[in-house]
């Protein structure tokens, strides 16, 4: 709809200038060669090791579905390296990335007591025995609280390098970011479902809430 | 000793600064025929070809999150500038914890900031008579108002007329519809009798003066290629350079107002930020606009036999009372804007709607723990996804991971709304900045050491942020997420009041026109002669003041007076 809008400034001219800058921001950046660049992407936190589990655990968080891709088809895995090599000149020491790297090798350690094997090499089964101790912090046990702990964290990398990738902008979606000749506030569609709710209570994903009383 | 070259043109006034103080004296005085020098640290900018709108962060470097080189993100529009300087240092006293925030470009802090623009009232000119504490301004509102109402036509406001106390209606254009979230905080904040209203920011939603009207992309600080929001290199500087009186030096890092055998200024010396070399530029009028702090910091390494303290400081006072903004911060999930049908929320680079300081009886009527006011600013909608984006979810969801966790991670994109306090500091004893007697920048010049300290008045204002805050998110049927304290001073890059102004010149470094009372040729045009910082965010009032200081120093100059 709005690439429409966009092309009607450009061959309606009404807002020349606008239409021209964005044209230029575009040019000026052109898109790096899609989130595929893997093979070009030069590890700075990683080893080879850490960098197979960080792939296994990125898409055990994020998988492909009927809406996009998987988190390491988004390149996760790249932002979270890059993110944390980043911290650690930010932050002046390697806190966040050594939180990390420890968590990664928890798994294996548990992985092998358990199953002998290494986390991203055992059956989705292990894998996922292992995660269910850990991604609900607070039904973690207190010997597992500091895994949990480290859990949140990858999750938060994984689910923020997705979705702020071209990819995750396009399964949100986020439908902003270009030029409108004019503003009409909220959706009356949207608006709608919201007096819905209001009116009705509604079950949301935090739980049960209530009808709105004034 | 660095060489001195000297300049040997004599120009009517010399401008130290380009942003809000700087950008409006020179627009005034340009046009009204002056032939004005302008001074700016940094680099030259121009938004039609350096900002950075339209691009998306997923192609910057860590989804354009901020960092301590742009503290704003990747895109932020200040070239070189942030908390920390490189090569300009400042220090702090023991047990301060204060934050600098400069911006070394042309047009300096307004390239990227918020654009909130708030009149203030008739209360906040008066404050000390309205509840004996701080200061009261020389000036009252109404010998402000018309030059908000100019300002205003000038850099272009939107907004709308509400009436309602202390909160001045202005010259405004069209204010643009709330967005979902915004208009569902209306409804709750009516339910809580707060006044939830537009709110006003220097963003055209009309064309004006040949700029065109806001396009709508929502990223208002990484500047304006086409200058549809108010920056003071699009709209004062360009047009005070078509009127060729207006000479621009950028790379001009000033050290000291200049003194002649009279105690008169005779202009300024500043360091060459590429050479190193020291340049002095003659002037019959001097007018600092460095930002508040900066300006004086120049005044008080502007030392000579006849200012042995720092020039116009017989009284002391040049350093004192500084304030920042109150901050402080609540986030909230509100589970009804969850699972929404898409929609661009974009709109404007900030909030459509605010909440304006409402308990001015209360207060009056000695029913509140504290004693001046704040405003509440929204955040929230479909921003575009960067770093962060949708982090914290567990706090929501408890946990998970895989396609279930995907999905509802998924619909709590736009559920999260943010609102931050923005309130009035009283100035204090304990405020205030001073040159550090060891410590130099890299141009050799001395730098500022800061004191700070919060009072009680703002400690227990914060607090009743963060309570309001949790009744608002929680009225709304969300769930708290997150609770910041009190800002840190300067966080919030509002400080004011460093040469106040006043009724007399044992009491204050300025007489209501901002001319400093030592010294009849020296002006100030940026925040420093604030003598109150309202919750009314200063760049609007600063133009105002600014103008009205301006029209003030071009009459003096053409009545030879100065």
């Amino acid at each position: 709809m709005d690439v429409t809008r966009r092309n009607l400034f450009q061959i309606l001219g009404a807002a020349p200038a606008v239409a021209a800058a964005q044209s230029q921001a575009e040019h000026a950046h052109p898109a790096p060669p899609a989130a595929s660049a893997p093979a070009a992407y030069k590890r700075k936190i990683f080893d080879e090791h850490e960098w197979r589990t960080v792939h296994v655990l990125c898409d055990l968080i994020i998988p492909a579905d009927e809406h996009s891709g998987s988190a390491t088809s988004a390149g996760v895995p790249e932002f979270i390296d890059d993110w944390l090599d980043f911290r650690k000149h930010e932050d002046g020491d390697g806190n966040l990335a050594a939180g990390i790297q420890g968590g990664l090798a928890w798994l294996d350690q548990e992985s092998t007591r358990l199953f002998q094997k290494d986390f991203a090499v055992a059956a989705p089964a292990q894998q996922t025995q292992i995660l269910d101790r850990i991604a609900w912090p607070a039904r973690a046990s207190a010997a597992d609280r500091r895994w949990a702990s480290f859990f949140t964290r990858f999750r938060d990398l994984t689910v923020s390098g997705f979705f702020s990738s071209k990819t995750g902008v396009a399964d949100l979606p986020y439908l902003g970011n270009k030029a409108l000749s004019e503003w009409k506030g909220c959706d009356p569609k949207v608006w709608a479902v919201i007096e819905e709710r209001m009116k009705n209570g509604y079950k949301s994903l935090a739980g049960e809430v209530k009808p709105w009383t004034d | 000793m660095p060489q001195v070259k000297a300049s040997p043109k004599t120009y009517d006034v010399i401008v130290v600064g380009s942003g809000a103080g700087g950008g409006i004296a020179a627009h005034v005085l340009t046009l009204a025929g002056a032939k004005v020098c302008m001074l700016e640290a940094g680099a030259n900018y121009n938004p039609a070809t350096q900002s950075d709108m339209f691009k998306w962060n997923y192609n910057a470097p860590h989804r354009a999150a901020g960092s301590k080189a742009k503290p704003f993100g990747y895109y932020d529009a200040t070239l070189v500038g942030g908390w920390q300087v490189p090569g300009e240092p400042y220090t702090s006293a023991p047990g301060t914890d204060f934050m600098w925030y400069r911006a070394r470009m042309l047009g300096g802090r307004t390239n990227h900031y918020g654009r909130i623009s708030l009149r203030m009232g008739p209360y906040d000119f008066k404050p000390y008579s309205r509840d004996g504490k701080g200061f009261d301004w020389p000036i009252s509102y109404e010998d402000l108002a018309p030059y908000y109402d100019k300002a205003e036509e000038l850099i272009g406001v939107f907004g709308t007329q509400e009436g309602l106390e202390n909160t001045p209606d202005g010259r405004f254009q069209p204010a643009p519809a709330p967005r979902a979230h915004e208009k569902l905080i209306k409804k709750v904040s009516d339910k809580l009798k707060i006044p939830c209203i537009p709110s006003r920011l220097a963003i055209l939603t009309k064309p004006l003066n040949g700029r065109p009207a806001c396009h709508y992309c929502a990223e208002c600080g990484r500047a304006c290629a086409v200058n549809a929001n108010f920056a003071s290199p699009g709209v004062h500087i360009v047009p005070a350079l078509k009127t060729g009186n207006l000479e621009v030096r950028t790379g001009a890092m000033c050290r000291e107002v200049t003194v002649g055998t009279d105690g008169m200024a005779t202009g300024v010396s500043y360091i060459d930020t590429k050479t190193r070399k020291e340049v002095t530029v003659k002037a019959r009028v001097v007018v600092l606009a460095a930002s508040c702090c900066e300006t004086a910091r120049i005044m008080l390494n502007s030392k000579s036999t006849l200012f042995p303290n720092g020039i116009a400081n017989s009284t002391g006072l040049v350093g004192k009372y500084i304030m920042d903004t109150v901050g402080a911060d609540v986030g909230g999930y509100l589970p009804i804007l969850e699972d929404l049908p898409p929609s661009n929320d974009d709109g404007v680079g900030g909030m459509h709607m605010y909440m304006p300081w409402w308990l001015y009886k209360e207060q009056k009527a000695g029913k509140m723990p504290f004693s001046r006011g704040y405003h509440i600013e929204i955040g929230g909608g479909r921003n575009m996804p960067g770093a962060g984006t949708l982090g914290g979810s567990h706090r929501v969801l408890g946990g998970g991971y895989g396609k279930a966790f995907k999905r509802d991670v998924r619909k709590m994109y736009g559920a999260n709304v943010h609102f931050a306090g923005r309130g009035e500091m009283i100035p204090n004893e304990q405020s205030f900045c001073e040159i550090d007697p060891n410590v130099v920048d890299q141009y050799g010049i001395p730098v500022l050491r800061f004191h700070f300290k919060w009072s009680d008045d703002e400690i227990l204002q914060a607090k009743h942020m963060q309570d309001t805050f949790k009744e608002i998110i929680g009225a709304a049927g969300g769930t708290v997420t997150s609770v910041g304290n009190i800002s840190r001073g300067g966080e919030i890059i509002h400080e004011v009041g460093a040469t106040k102004m006043g009724e007399s010149a044992k009491d204050s470094v300025l007489n209501q026109w901002c001319q400093a009372w030592d010294c009849k040729n020296l002006f100030i045009t940026d925040a420093a002669p604030f003598a109150s910082n309202a919750d009314k965010n200063p760049t609007l009032s600063i133009t105002a003041l600014g103008w009205r200081t301006s029209d003030y120093i071009a009459d003096q100059i053409k009545k030879r007076n100065l």
